[in-house]
């Protein structure tokens, strides 16, 4: 049983650092890498209300962890000026969200559409489904394989997926270990 | 002997060489690495001072005791301005843990009243032991990871 | 217009100003769930 959470509850939280205990900023976007079936950063903007976008941005491999409350980092060096990050976080294409993208099985059928990606809690961005929209209506949660084949078009997901839509974060959760042993992976 | 942060919060501090009182207990500075008590802090805001613990007389439970007003010092740098501001006060702060999940505010913080060495960090109804704290700062207490399983 | 009417412009002018400085740069912060250029 793992704990979830959606990529857009990420969306706001503040960054804090584990041994000063700061709120160094806040997250903007999420950077995400279907081939690699994780997060490989984040943008940032400036703590407090009024405060603006910030240029420094924070790559998945200087967090720490993400929970349900903040991204952790050890120390502000976590964060990185835009020319020192890699370019998909430094220089993210942001026409390019993935929110309303189309999910087909390899097999052709669509499932529906994507709303949010679902997280791990507590790892550092190892995305473990999607919620989607389904196409015959309503919202569902569909557990993904460690990598995602891409295709030009859509997110293309195995067939075995259609069996394994869930109502609720808390079915994924429990589907997604069934879902894996079910590819052959672990 | 055990102290807490809440319940020292006013303290007369009392000055051995005149006898009298040189102010009253604002804020207790934390070192969190250390997991000790590093200063008091005599006031609150911009006027308020500082003594190392190492320069206390004693911390005792109806009066903090210093040799004389000597070793009461203005701020020496921005962590403890922040700290008379209240900024860095550990009650009412919120707690992370390093997973960033939120265990709650801490209601209080207990303390060894002869070495300063931190005891627990009272979370609701959660008591974390000092040894778990990992840092502290204006925004949040960070603990290990060891405090994610239900209390 | 008395000098009553022309306050109240006065007000008005100075709240439609602040909520626009405000809208405008919470918007700037707003931030979305991006894939990585080149994949889809």
């Amino acid at each position: 049983m793992r704990l979830l959470m959606t990529a857009s509850q990420i969306r706001g939280l503040p960054v804090v650092t584990v041994g000063g205990g700061e709120d160094v900023a806040e997250v903007r976007d999420v950077i995400y890498s279907p081939e690699e079936g994780r997060l490989v950063g984040v943008t940032l903007n400036k703590r407090g209300f009024l405060a603006g976008r910030s240029r420094d941005a924070l790559p998945a491999e200087a967090i720490h962890a993400i929970g349900q409350n903040a991204v952790m980092v050890l120390d502000e060096s976590s964060l990185v000026a835009p020319q020192d990050a890699p370019d998909d976080v430094g220089r993210p294409a942001t026409e390019r969200n993935v929110i309303g993208d189309d999910v087909l099985t390899e097999g052709g059928t669509s499932l529906g559409k994507v709303t949010d990606l679902v997280l791990l809690v507590g790892s550092t961005g190892e995305v473990v489904g999607y919620q989607i929209d389904k196409d015959g209506g309503g919202r569902g949660y569909i557990p993904l394989p460690a990598q995602l084949s891409v295709s030009g078009v859509a997110l293309v997901v195995p067939n075995v997926t259609e069996e394994f839509v869930q109502d609720d974060l808390v079915g994924l959760g429990a589907s997604v270990d069934e879902f894996r042993a079910r590819m052959g992976l672990t | 002997m055990s102290e807490s942060f809440r319940g020292s919060s006013g303290r007369k501090v009392i000055s051995r060489a005149t006898a009298s009182e040189v102010g009253s207990v604002g804020h207790l500075l934390v070192d969190a690495q250390q997991r000790r008590v590093a200063a008091v802090v005599i006031g609150r805001g911009k006027k308020a001072q500082l003594v190392d613990w190492a320069q206390l007389s004693g911390f005792g439970p109806d009066a903090v005791m210093v040799a004389d007003e000597n070793v009461l010092r203005p701020p020496a740098d921005d962590r403890e301005r922040a700290a008379t501001e209240g900024d860095l006060e550990l009650v009412g702060k919120r707690a992370l843990t390093e997973r960033g999940n939120e265990l709650g505010q801490i209601d209080d913080v207990t303390f060894d009243n002869d070495t300063g060495v931190l005891e627990d960090l009272l979370i609701g109804n959660r008591r974390v032991p000092a040894g778990s704290l990992l840092g502290s700062g204006s925004y949040a207490v960070v603990v290990d990871e060891s405090q994610e399983t239900s209390p | 217009m008395g000098p009553i009417g022309w306050l109240i412009i006065a007000v008005i002018v100075v709240v439609v100003v602040v909520v626009a400085f405000v809208v405008v740069r919470r918007r700037r912060r707003g931030g979305g769930v991006i894939a990585t250029k080149g994949k889809r």
